[in-house]
């Protein structure tokens, strides 16, 4: 009976921590789908009296070309970053030079750094290929410091795989890249939907780079949002739409592929 | 159809030497197997052959072909992996056929010798089926089948049984023999466990440390193990040692252990003879200790009484640990010696089968 | 030699990823550390050599930076113990079989799918400071439901508003702490609490002499991921209050002065001032797992 008991306090505390996590976004669905005229930031907490859309259609005209630039942005950054970093992965774990194992560290560490270190030669470096502030450049970028964590989350993936697979390939008579084309490459696609959810996400939730190397126009969701969270004339009921607009992709996926995601997650601690 | 050479074969990773001066040659058609403790160098042996190790210094060769610097792929030789290393996302067919495919054989010609093997096998009714939808036995019979497809020169077997339960192991382990037979090629088997290693081999490499102890058919090797490591290592249980002294004269020429004192067989006594008074190593297998009242026809044993420490009732056999003065050793005798913990009972040397090693060298002294 | 060809087509194929990481890492560093020696001010680039001075600038000359300092070390303490706290309590609740499990593990991580950006523009929100009649947010709520003590001006609030900016950093990062804590926590063998049980060990004594112990490598794993994180803090503060000198750090003064104010020298030199705290926290513990890892 006791024990009982016990069971129900755990989850008091619970409770109370669900709320703190549910708060901003019961706030975010409930202004989104006010009507302009019950919006007022008094009456913040009450439910909608019906579902309206006034907001969202304010909030889509601001940003739906920005939300184009973002797919547009992200698609090919996360492929192209997962398709190098299985290479290297697959070379780094399984099919080592002298010397990979100074390599390593120091792809790792890229993923570290504050990415303001190189921010000025960054735009200087763009503006001089002529890739500054269109997308291009800034999927470039996106997929060069995507490097350390695709190669690292590949490089645990093929470690874990027993090197006899290896070995049993080279004496069948498979070269390094039919090994890979062959053996590795269809046995790797949970790394491949962890890695490629890990990308998506990251190139869409990020800011810094946008904003420094991207113009208005090629703005990508996350800056376009900010921008308007700055402006004193977007109401900010338009505001909460546009950040349940930008949130939906990465939600949706989070939703769908929880699992991989909390893996690749999990990927960016070192641990395998 | 390929003979195997090892001439002077180093392997060190850095400062480590794993393998030290191996020279072993291994006849066509032979069923060669290399058995050692883990560490002794026995796999390593074998994957300088396979071609994924680099081989330090000395030469390698497949017939009259030095391979030192072939690739795998191109020396003629398949390989089965402990851990069969089944390609996990191809079906049985597919896992089998990789390799020749590879080879850009013709793909009717493929699945012949796809089916051939599988016929083997008993692999017909499973070539659909992916790795893991495979009980342990039949993916080691995969891993068997796609070595075979490749009708290779020379077979390679790392510890091929030690993932299958003791029953099936002992099945397959007539399998692989029967198979050798019907392939007629080189098989180069490595295991720790020297019952596979009796049971199957035309030959028998003992390893240790690197070094090669013996090579030699197995009831040579049991019979006349060149040194201590190898007396020790072959035959289950393993055979007892005592430091020993002898004594006497070569008229009546004694070694004394210290707890227990047996005569010297007149056939053994030439070759102790330099050895009066000075030690030796003795050594006796517990199948040659029977009990005295149950001695078989035939064998006239030298009598020494001791206590019984301990008894594994076999069955058809019965094993006790004994213990005469302090010195202790292991019997194999009659069922019917019905001894309790602690009795003393009587048992009998069979001297003409002792073994006398020196104990600097641990070399055997024969007769 | 055939292993040597190889190991030759191997570093061929991470070749393009060095060259890359080559240039866009150590390249760019060694030049951001260049321009941090310069007295490069205004659009053209000027290389011309400055010494140290844009660093002793900084360190003994420059209330904003110390702002900046005082800000990212209040901002670090209260982020990183709010996310481990709270990361190891929930992931020590959700340890004990409850019900629904899944869906509060969910419910918690699902803060790090959301960019910064969409967290600190909720957030503003939420920690709207005013008070009396255009009372909103938090505080309005707090106001309703009689927790008026726990008004406040958030970031508003003078040398300590960083701290408030903690909040939705904790709320986005604490279900990954959580996460890091349950890996750690799954990974702990039940023969472990069940020996401790058969011992005589009571739940929270298990807790205390085996389970915490064993948890160390993680907190220190966490402790790493999350200092770097706040180190680098940026857009999240942009979204919730924009550019205000109170709530200013090293990240923040870094992009404006450079971009905002073409005082390129000066923001190399402070780009590269975190650099270094980054790097003291990082390099020691790549170096520790990479050597731990060989080992096994």
């Amino acid at each position: 009976m006791s024990l009982r008991l016990n069971r129900l306090l755990l989850y008091l505390p619970l409770i109370v921590i669900t709320l703190f996590f549910l708060l901003p976004l019961y706030v975010v669905v409930v202004t989104s789908f006010k009507s302009f005229d019950e919006v007022s930031l008094q009456r913040m907490w009450q439910l909608p009296s019906g579902i309206n859309f006034d907001n969202f259609r304010l909030a889509w005209e601001q940003l739906a070309p920005h939300l184009w630039n973002s797919i547009k942005l992200v698609v090919p950054a996360a492929l192209l970053s997962s398709a190098l970093g299985s290479l290297n992965g697959f070379v780094l774990a399984k099919w080592k030079f002298p010397g990979a194992d100074i390599v390593f560290p120091a792809l790792l560490f890229g993923m570290f750094i504050p990415y303001q270190a190189v921010l000025i030669p960054l735009v200087q470096f763009m503006r001089t290929i002529d890739l500054y502030g269109g997308l291009p450049g800034l999927i470039l970028t996106h997929v060069i410091y995507g490097i350390p964590i695709t190669t690292l989350t590949f490089r645990n993936f093929y470690a874990a795989i027993p090197s006899e697979l290896i070995e049993a390939a080279r004496i069948d008579g498979a070269g390094m890249l039919q090994t890979y084309w062959n053996i590795l490459l269809p046995i790797s696609i949970p790394a491949f939907v962890v890695v490629l959810i890990w990308q998506f996400t990251a190139a869409w939730n990020d800011f810094l780079f946008a904003v420094v190397l991207t113009n208005p126009s090629n703005w990508p969701i996350t800056v376009a949002l900010n921008n308007m969270a700055g402006s004193q004339i977007i109401q900010w009921n338009v505001q909460m739409a546009g950040a349940f607009l930008a949130a939906l992709p990465t939600l949706l996926v989070y939703i769908f592929l929880g699992r991989y995601f909390l893996r690749g997650m999990l990927a960016g601690a070192l641990k395998g | 159809m390929a003979s195997v050479t090892y001439n002077n074969i180093y392997k060190s990773w850095g400062e480590v030497k794993v393998i030290k001066d191996l020279n072993l040659e291994i006849r066509d058609k032979e069923f060669l197997v290399l058995v050692g403790p883990s560490g002794s160098g026995k796999s390593t042996a074998l994957r300088l052959l396979a071609g994924l190790e680099e081989i330090t210094s000395g030469e390698l060769y497949i017939g009259d072909r030095l391979v030192n610097d072939v690739p795998p792929k191109d020396r003629d030789i398949a390989m089965v992996f402990q851990s069969y290393a089944l390609y996990p996302h191809m079906s049985v067919y597919d896992n089998m056929a990789f390799g020749l495919k590879l080879r850009k054989m013709p793909a009717a010609e493929i699945e012949e010798k796809v089916k051939e093997a599988a016929g083997m096998l008993g692999l017909e009714t499973l070539l659909d089926r992916k790795p893991k939808a495979l009980s342990g036995g039949q993916r080691q019979r995969v891993a068997l089948g796609r070595a075979i497809v490749r009708h290779p020169a020379v077979f390679l077997m790392d510890e091929p049984l030690s993932n299958l339960d003791a029953k099936l192991r002992v099945e397959t382990r007539s399998q692989i023999s029967k198979l050798h037979k019907r392939l007629d090629t080189t098989f180069v088997y490595v295991t720790h466990d020297q019952t596979e290693a009796l049971t199957m081999a035309d030959r028998i490499a003992v390893l240790k440390d690197g070094m090669l102890q013996q090579v030699d058919s197995p009831q040579v090797l049991y019979d006349s193990p060149k040194n201590v490591f190898v007396a020790g290592f072959i035959g289950s249980p393993a055979m007892n040692f005592f430091d020993a002294t002898v004594t006497g004269s070569p008229e009546e020429m004694y070694i004394d252990t210290g707890g227990f004192r047996v005569r010297v067989p007149q056939s053994y006594v030439n070759a102790l003879r330099g050895y009066g008074g000075k030690k030796v190593v003795f050594g006796i297998r517990p199948e040659d200790i029977h009990s005295a009242r149950f001695t078989p026809g035939g064998v006239t044993g030298e009598t020494v009484r001791g206590k019984v420490d301990m008894q594994e009732i076999m069955g058809n056999e019965i094993i006790l640990y004994m213990d005469t003065s302090g010195s202790s050793y292991t019997a194999r005798v009659d069922p019917r010696e019905r001894a309790q913990i602690g009795d003393e009972v009587e048992v009998a040397f069979n001297m003409e089968n002792m073994h006398v090693f020196d104990p600097e060298t641990e070399e055997a002294i024969y007769a | 030699m055939r292993i040597k060809r190889d190991a030759l087509l191997g570093f061929l194929m991470v070749l393009p990823s060095i060259i890359a990481i080559g240039i866009f890492v150590y390249g760019f560093i060694g030049w951001t550390g260049r321009v941090s020696l310069s007295n490069w001010v205004g659009l053209l680039p000027n290389y011309e050599w400055a010494g140290l001075k844009n660093y002793t600038n900084l360190l003994f000359n420059d209330p904003r930076f110390m702002v900046d300092i005082r800000n990212t070390v209040i901002f670090t303490v209260l982020f990183v113990l709010g996310c481990l706290i709270l990361g190891l309590f929930l992931a020590v609740l959700l340890d004990q079989g409850l019900r629904g499990e899944a869906f509060f593990r969910s419910l918690f991580l699902f803060p790090m799918a959301i960019s910064f950006i969409v967290t600190g523009v909720v957030w503003r929100w939420l920690m709207n400071p005013a008070q009396g009649s255009r009372i909103s947010g938090l505080n309005l709520l707090f106001d309703r439901i009689g927790l008026d003590s726990l008004i406040n001006s958030w970031h508003a609030t003078p040398t300590w508003g960083i701290a408030a900016i903690a909040i939705p950093a904790i709320w986005q990062m604490s279900g990954y702490t959580m996460a890091l804590y349950l890996g750690g926590l799954r990974a702990i063998p039940d023969d472990l609490r069940e020996a401790a049980r058969v011992d005589g060990a009571s739940e929270v004594e298990i807790y205390r002499h085996v389970i915490l112990p064993l948890l160390r490598p993680v907190t220190l794993s966490a402790m790493i991921i999350l200092g770097h994180i706040s180190l680098k803090v940026f857009d999240l503060i942009i979204a919730v209050a924009g550019k205000q000198l109170a709530l200013d750090v090293p990240a923040i003064y870094m992009w404006t002065t450079t971009f905002d104010g073409q005082f390129y020298g000066r923001g190399a030199a402070i780009a590269m001032l975190l650099l270094l705290s980054v790097a003291i926290l990082v390099i020691p513990y790549l170096y520790y797992t990479i050597r731990t890892e060989a080992e096994l």
